[in-house]
């Protein structure tokens, strides 16, 4: 036991981003998962969600959990957050994510009173909760994230007073705040037009590119086929889950859209040829 | 006018400190009441605080237990109908909101204090007493409790204003951070239910409900930033008590409805104040 745990912590020290001149690095080679879903089943009482999902992340990949409304894509996210408990088997974080610390959530919309101006500088430093750090580390943390979605400039303004797509940057700041190695994000470009969608995905696969692990729940087929390492296809319960080049084929989409078409598709293009 | 308030102090100092006291408690838990928009929670709680008291003296006339009508049992009896009120008025209750939840509390807790006391001597008036609020009797032990719990709350909030500040704001979020929602919930309705029931009984539900959301609810409005609320809420608390208190004792009025209008004219005045908060 110990000797595993050991192992996990050496291997966590290679696949973790490391901050080296201000950038997190990854390496890609590992095989350790950052999540392993094994045979997960979510059920609302007797109403049953989601049967036997399996799968597993790696670091430095960057997941879209795809289908329709009610399919069950925020249910296993929320799942994934100790939100809702398992019905039947289990998944397993990393040990160096388990104690939620470098866990980023971006919600979908802010629950906080529009009535009440909160800075973005505050907004924001309401990720770092749970985490316990100095004043200067937070300093540090705040700059971090605040720079790396090009807010500084907005930190003292009031959050309610931004556009939506600035407001969804914000958002995704209070999650990099807390440095972590996972995002999870549920549904982040609704509601964005698709300049603002655009640029918020750049910004993801940036970041994804320096080594964060994203796990992003969607709608969005196009935008999947652009941006997805990996994608999770949920219908009727079953989650088919693999390589966004093996799974986003025209013959799988038909079955689970009724759609062979999507505009600049490059895996689609390839199943047709 | 304050050279009368001073030449008062002797006798009522115990009234005084007290009722700046609660002032300064209240609007400090006030600030997360506000943060969540749940006015009118907090009214169900005073009214609930008030239930329990009426629910004491109602026993102490019922089994002739003196006990019962004591103000330790009296206090005690506050604290868990307001902190039962808490717990209950942050749930939804068989897919009904939690606004209707909270009327239930504040029109069950109105209408039973009432009947409680209704057939006793001098009981309606006590009810009557606890709504309408009345500082003057506070002693010293009272002046030292809300010593305490304001020690306690400044000290609370400096080690725990960033989590308990989450929490309020979007439980959702604050859970997935690695905090324990029901714990945290647990947490902040013993601390409300311990603010409104310690201050019902010495200043009845006018000045709690007022202290707790009008502080607050002015603060917002001046405030760009909600850190901000931590001090200015308070200095706006002391500001209107203590102009209220003196302004009381010169014309001869009630000390807390002075302050409570105190408290809705700065609000007033505020609400037409231009401000730019973006």
């Amino acid at each position: 036991m110990f000797k595993e745990w050991w192992q996990s912590l050496v291997s966590a020290k290679n696949i973790f981003p490391v901050e080296q001149g201000g950038k997190p690095i990854i390496h890609q080679e590992n095989q350790i998962p950052l999540l392993q879903v094994e045979n997960l089943s979510l059920a609302y009482g007797k109403r049953v969600i989601l049967e036997n999902v399996s799968f597993e992340v790696h670091a430095g990949e960057f997941w879209f959990l795809l289908g329709g409304n009610g399919m069950g894509k925020t249910s296993f996210l929320n799942c994934l957050l100790g939100l809702i408990p398992a019905q039947h088997g289990a998944y397993h974080l990393h040990p160096v994510l388990r104690s939620r610390a470098r866990i980023g959530f971006v919600p979908q919309q802010c629950s906080f009173n529009p009535s009440l101006a909160t800075s973005v500088r505050e907004f924001v430093s309401l990720g770092l909760v749970g985490i316990e750090t100095h004043k200067t580390e937070r300093e540090a943390a705040l700059h971090f994230a605040l720079q790396q979605l090009n807010l500084t400039a907005f930190a003292k303004r009031n959050y309610w007073s931004l556009s939506g797509g600035q407001q969804q940057r914000v958002r995704v700041a209070r999650a990099l705040v807390r440095r972590p190695y996972f995002l999870l994000m549920d549904e982040p470009t609704n509601g964005l037009d698709l300049a603002v969608q655009s640029a918020l995905l750049e910004d993801l696969a940036r970041l994804q590119q320096e080594g964060l692990t994203i796990l992003l729940v969607s709608h969005d087929l196009q935008l999947a086929t652009q941006y997805a390492t990996h994608v999770a296809l949920f219908n009727e319960g079953k989650v088919q889950a693999g390589k966004a080049s093996d799974l986003l084929t025209a013959p799988i989409l038909k079955q689970l859209y009724g759609t062979q078409q999507l505009p600049h598709c490059p895996h689609c293009l390839t199943a047709h040829v | 006018m304050f050279n009368d308030f001073i030449s008062s102090w002797g006798l009522f100092y115990p009234s005084y400190i007290t009722g700046w006291l609660v002032a300064f408690s209240l609007s400090l838990v006030g600030v997360f009441v506000v943060a969540r928009d749940q006015i009118f929670i907090s009214a169900a709680v005073a009214q609930a605080s008030s239930f329990g008291v009426a629910l004491g003296l109602w026993l102490s006339l019922a089994t002739g237990i003196a006990w019962f009508g004591s103000d330790v049992a009296l206090m005690n009896s506050a604290v868990l109908f307001a902190v039962l009120a808490a717990l209950f008025s942050s749930h939804s209750i068989r897919r009904d909101s939690v606004e209707a939840v909270t009327g239930w509390i504040f029109l069950s807790a109105s209408s039973g204090a009432m009947l409680l006391l209704t057939h006793s001597p001098h009981g309606t008036e006590e009810v009557h007493r606890l709504l309408a609020s009345s500082l003057i009797g506070a002693t010293q032990f009272d002046m030292w409790v809300f010593v305490g719990f304001a020690v306690f709350t400044v000290g609370m909030l400096l080690r725990y204003w960033q989590p308990l500040l989450l929490f309020t704001l979007d439980p959702r979020m604050a859970a997935t951070t690695g905090l324990s929602v029901w714990r945290w919930g647990i947490f902040k309705a013993l601390w409300l239910g311990l603010a409104v029931g310690l201050s019902i009984r010495v200043s009845g539900m006018l000045y709690v409900f007022a202290c707790l959301v009008l502080p607050a609810l002015v603060a917002k409005r001046l405030c760009g930033e909600i850190g901000r609320l931590l001090w200015v809420t308070p200095i706006i608390a002391l500001f209107a008590s203590g102009f209220g208190f003196v302004f009381a004792n010169h014309y001869d009025f009630p000390p807390g409805q002075v302050t409570v209008a105190v408290l809705c004219s700065l609000l007033v005045l505020v609400w037409l104040l231009p401000i730019n908060k973006d």
